[in-house]
């Protein structure tokens, strides 16, 4: 039944895919295209269960959909306004912006304590310290970067960004520490070490995301 | 189901009977069909592409609004309800239903019984 059910779902998803084939992407096409598949799929199901086989039903509940060509002009109008508006207005956009400001200031901040200890002749595992900030600034920044929608790419989801984001900060991480406590006991071995495990973790991780990733570029 | 009714007099009020079918609960695509195929006796089919233009025009104009549902099994449902502005529309529109029924009837099925009226008198 499970299987059925899995089926059905795709003929449907595949038919409303292909009324709109070669639309633009909005919001509001994804969900007529959400909200027709659902409708076609209950009224697939109520055809069966007044005794249709499942091709009858499919082909029944389809042509009685009526003349679709004007939803179709509308949504190709949305698609191409879409692409040509400044993307830059959605709340994702503002606060990819926020992030990336707060990121480089962040970094920033850190990259100039640091020199401030350094000229104030500190030992160099305490001039390493505030790197600590350019850590989690690049983090941000890399988070910020992925989740802002160009004209040329979508943005990427909130949770594979976040990865991103965990993957950069590992890096750098990795390097802090790499730093710190090569300074501090003044052994080179003992940075590697140190280095290595963060490292590792870091660029596994970006790996994984750079071998799964998806084209985010956008149709023209 | 009787195709030879005249559909066009009545796809003229596709709105209307949107906002009744909502004003009485909220409903979601192919349950505004269904029920507008049992309100008429099974004697009229709303097709959906009219539904869902309708749909996006009464949503544009602040007369219906809309959100989705949580089922999970196999896609969510998008629900309309009725807003204020919908009701008052819905109100409206029916007053503006009474009045046009009662003169097209006269109009087209009323005889002429004033003799000042006719030609040549």
């Amino acid at each position: 039944m499970k299987r059925i059910n899995q089926d059905l779902n795709q003929k449907v998803r595949s038919y409303v895919d292909n009324l709109f084939a070669g639309i633009g992407e909005s919001q509001q096409l994804y969900e007529l295209k959400e909200e027709l598949s659902i409708n076609l799929k209950e009224k697939i199901i109520d055809y069966k269960k007044a005794g249709m086989n499942e091709e009858e039903a499919f082909k029944e509940a389809v042509s009685s959909l009526g003349d679709l060509s004007g939803l179709i002009e509308d949504m190709r109008q949305i698609g191409q306004d879409q692409t040509r508006k400044s993307v830059y207005s959605s709340m994702t956009a503002r606060v990819s912006t926020a992030g990336l400001i707060t990121g480089t200031l962040v970094g920033l901040f850190g990259l100039l304590t640091m020199a401030m200890l350094y000229f104030m002749g500190l030992p160099l595992e305490a001039v390493t310290g505030p790197a600590i900030f350019i850590v989690v600034g690049g983090a941000i920044v890399a988070y910020s970067l992925l989740t802002r929608e160009t004209n040329k790419k979508y943005a990427m989801t909130k949770v594979r960004a976040m990865l991103y984001g965990l993957s950069v900060g590992l890096i750098l991480f990795s390097l802090f520490t790499a730093f710190t406590s090569g300074f501090a006991t003044g052994e080179i071995f003992i940075g590697i070490s140190s280095f290595m495990v963060f490292f590792l973790a870091g660029f596994g991780l970006l790996l994984g995301l750079l071998f799964t990733g998806t084209d985010r570029k956008k149709e023209r | 189901m009787a195709s030879n009714i005249s559909t066009d007099l009545i796809r003229g009020h596709t709105d209307t009977i949107i906002l009744n079918v909502l004003q009485q609960g909220d409903s979601y695509g192919y349950q505004i069909y269904k029920t507008i195929i049992a309100l008429s006796g099974n004697q009229y089919e709303l097709k959906e592409a009219t539904l869902y233009t309708a749909f996006r025009r009464l949503e544009k104009e602040g007369y219906i609004a809309s959100y989705w549902g949580d089922e999970t099994q196999g896609g969510r449902r998008k629900y309309y309800r009725i807003t204020e502005t919908g009701v008052e529309r819905y109100r409206k529109n029916k007053q503006d239903w009474h009045f046009a029924k009662n003169v097209l009837n006269q109009l087209i099925e009323g005889g002429i019984q004033n003799e000042e009226n006719k030609p040549g008198s």
